[in-house]
């Protein structure tokens, strides 16, 4: 029997499909290896025994290739899917990667109707949740205005949704300057008018800063607020219901439950 | 009445949202138009919730009133001029102001512009257009904008308003002509169904222009249940008369993109479920309504001639009409099949696609490898998202019931409608009581959060209810 490899990537699609690369060039059968992403503290793995562990340097000209060959040889849809994937906080998504590319790029486009198969359907449901949050998103982000009009909002995703909202919003506010900073993971969508919208890390943001927020800001809070709570009837007040609807951990970066 | 003058934005917001509430409709769905690069906007046809209320209701629009005065005095609403309620208007400003910088901020997805009738629908009409005017021509606002036609307005300014909003919308507040003389003696259903049927015109006009497909393939269906409705068949057969003008606008829009909806109420008046969803599938075959939506009626002015709503809305039973409507609207239903005269109004109990199925079970089980996509959907447990799912996965492989779970079928009701390879998951009695018990033992049926109201008790074969009862019988009725 051979010894089991384990290719540990960076936790980013481009480090995933590197180690993919990496993995299936290396000729070594699909089912002695596994890919694993590195994760932080609160998502540890166990170390495997017997198992040699070889860590995967991000090469974007690999991560490329896989990518192009995804979109050729399966589908534009395959590909989307498995880029929410790589967004999802699920352990053990790297691999689960793996074994759907080894199965799309055998059965090719087609493969996304396979839903019987655990694989595939593992990608589906990932990849709907992964939507699902992204769309709750759509409406539950609230900006505030700064003093010198940026528009901000944090927030607290369990995907790293950040790449799949930001596009809408910078469709919807063309002429507005604004920042979403995901502090789970600190990073941060920059949109400035007139200009392509940028990703960055920031490792940490400036509470102080935040706080300067413009003159109308307080008054159109409160005026949401007003209008949140006199939207309710009272004759169908269904705290049951509007948990299913409003899931609670969205609601510490809202500004109606503040 | 009480005339207050220079109230704050704040207060008028509370009084005209607080005015506002009992309106239905707040979707933003139907229409997907991208941002222009000006001005600020965009929508998306799926429909974005901003927020949920704490009765568990979406907000996805600022939904207010333009103005809670009204000149006219129907029975059920709060705003009936021969209240004696704090009244307030805002300004076409004021609207357009508070919808933008709420916008932005990203805390709803448009404005739902309803109002009250001010001096008159016509007067009403110009200051609602001028609020939509300063947001789509002074702003330009491109999110969505759901507005209220007033009956009895001039069809120009209808029209005018068709150019600036994305849906529009006429109550047609109760189901029959008869209930609507009784309680709102100002409307007259011809006035109301008048500007549903010429917003259907100009937005047929307006798509035949475009060139864009036409919203109806099938055939209209020309079934009309035995309840004739006169007002309905005069108005469908009038093609004149009711457009007066279709110019382009300058700028490209269409014509009330997302279509239009209307609003019943349920439970003011005496008629059976089976008459309100006669009527909302003829809205649906014959004016080309996206939604009919169900109000459960709630005594606001505790009128002590409209019925008593101390023990709550009936919120069972527009829940109930909502299930059917999606029935009707996605699952290829007809009224005819889910109830008759006989059969006038929904089970308390089950929901009525398993009432439906259970009383034809001679069509059952069905083979799921092999079923057509209508009848897939015919059975309980077994969604247009499911069913979808189920076509596209067997093109690959037999499914297996562990297959269907793992896709998101609701096992547990649909097994006992259901084989996979000729067999069923176990062996089922297929019997109506038995299948009866298991479904409604199953108690997911009431809904989340109206399940408070329903109290079970255990049947008797006698009324004495002193009567120590059999335990063996496990039907169980509502007291509702």
């Amino acid at each position: 029997m051979n010894m089991k490899r384990i290719y540990l990537c960076d936790d980013s699609i481009d480090g995933i499909f590197t180690a993919i690369y990496l993995a299936w060039n290396s000729k070594y059968g699909h089912s002695n290896i596994k890919i694993e992403e590195k994760s932080d503290g609160s998502k540890y793995s166990n170390i495997e025994m017997f198992s040699e562990y070889i860590a995967v340097d991000t090469d974007y000209s690999l991560a490329k290739k896989v990518s192009s060959s995804i979109k050729n040889k399966i589908s534009d849809e395959a590909y989307e899917m498995v880029y929410r994937v790589a967004l999802s906080d699920n352990c053990g998504k790297a691999d689960l990667i793996y074994r759907f590319l080894i199965l799309g790029f055998s059965v090719g486009s087609k493969i996304t109707q396979h839903l019987s198969n655990d694989v595939v359907n593992n990608v589906f449901r990932i990849n709907k949740n992964v939507n699902n949050e992204a769309h709750h998103l759509f409406g539950f982000i609230r900006f505030s205005e700064q003093e010198n009009g940026l528009l901000t909002s944090i927030i607290h995703p369990q995907n790293n949704v950040l790449t799949l909202i930001t596009p809408h919003f910078a469709d919807r506010l063309p002429q507005e300057s604004f920042l979403i900073y995901d502090e789970n993971r600190k990073i941060a969508a920059f949109h400035v008018p007139g200009n392509p919208w940028i990703l960055a890390e920031i490792p940490e943001i400036d509470r102080d800063n935040m706080k300067k927020i413009s003159f109308g800001e307080d008054e159109y809070r409160d005026l949401w607020k007003a209008f949140y709570n006199h939207i309710a009837i009272k004759e169908r007040i269904n705290p049951k219901l509007q948990r299913s609807n409003l899931p609670l951990r969205f609601r510490r970066d809202m500004t109606e439950f503040k | 009445m009480v005339i207050q003058e220079n109230m704050t934005v704040q207060r008028k917001l509370e009084i005209l949202s607080d005015a506002a509430k009992y309106d239905v409709a707040c979707t933003s769905s139907g229409v997907d138009r991208k941002g222009k690069g000006t001005g600020m906007g965009n929508s998306l046809a799926c429909g974005i919730c901003h927020s949920f209320s704490a009765d568990g209701r979406c907000i996805s629009l600022l939904k207010v009133l333009y103005t809670n005065e009204c000149i006219f005095d129907c029975k059920y609403c709060i705003n009936r001029s021969s209240n004696d309620i704090v009244r307030a208007s805002f300004t076409p400003q004021e609207i357009s102001d508070l919808t933008m910088e709420f916008y932005r901020r990203n805390y709803i997805e448009g404005l739902f512009l309803s109002s009250g009738i001010l001096i008159s629908p016509n007067h009403t009409m110009e200051l609602i257009l001028e609020a939509l005017r300063i947001l789509r021509e002074v702003h330009h606002f491109n999110g969505y904008i759901h507005c209220k036609a007033i009956p009895g307005a001039d069809p120009v300014l209808i029209e005018m308003l068709g150019w600036y909003t994305d849906r529009m919308s006429v109550n047609l507040e109760l189901p029959t002509a008869d209930s609507l003389k009784d309680l709102a003696p100002h409307k007259s259903r011809k006035n109301i169904l008048k500007p549903i049927r010429q917003i259907q015109l100009g937005r047929k006009n307006n798509r035949e222009l475009l060139g864009l497909p036409d919203f109806k393939k099938q055939p209209q269906k020309l079934i009309m249940n035995n309840q004739e409705d006169k007002d309905i068949k005069e108005i469908i057969t009038t093609n004149s008369g009711l457009v007066p003008c279709q110019k382009k606008t300058a700028a490209n829009r269409v014509f009330v993109p997302a279509g239009q909806s209307t609003q019943m109420i349920i439970g003011a008046t005496k008629e059976s479920d089976y008459q309100i969803m006669s009527v909302a599938e003829a809205l649906y075959n014959h004016f080309d309504l996206k939604r009919v939506f169900y109000s459960a009626f709630m005594n606001v002015n505790q009128d002590s001639r409209l019925p008593s709503t101390e023990s709550g809305p009936p919120l069972l039973r527009e829940h109930r009409l909502y299930q059917a409507d999606w029935l009707l609207r996605f699952y290829g239903f007809q009224t005819m099949e889910l109830l008759d005269e006989n059969h006038p109004n929904f089970n308390v109990l089950l929901d009525p696609k398993c009432d439906w199925a259970l009383r034809h079970l001679e069509k059952y089980p069905i083979e799921v490898n092999r079923a057509d996509y209508n009848t897939l959907l015919r059975v309980p447990g077994i969604g247009t998202n499911s069913a979808q799912r189920i076509i596209m996965a067997r093109k690959s492989a037999v499914l297996d019931f562990k297959d269907l779970k793992r896709m998101g079928i609701v096992l547990k009701r649909a097994v006992y409608f259901i084989t996979c390879n000729g067999r069923m998951m176990y062996p089922v009695n297929i019997e109506e009581n038995f299948i009866t018990r298991q479904l409604i033992a199953l108690k997911d049926q009431p809904p989340l959060g109206i399940d408070k109201d329903i109290t079970y008790r255990q049947l008797s074969l006698f009324d004495d209810v002193n009567f120590q009862p059999d335990l063996r019988f496990n039907t169980k009725f509502a007291n509702i």
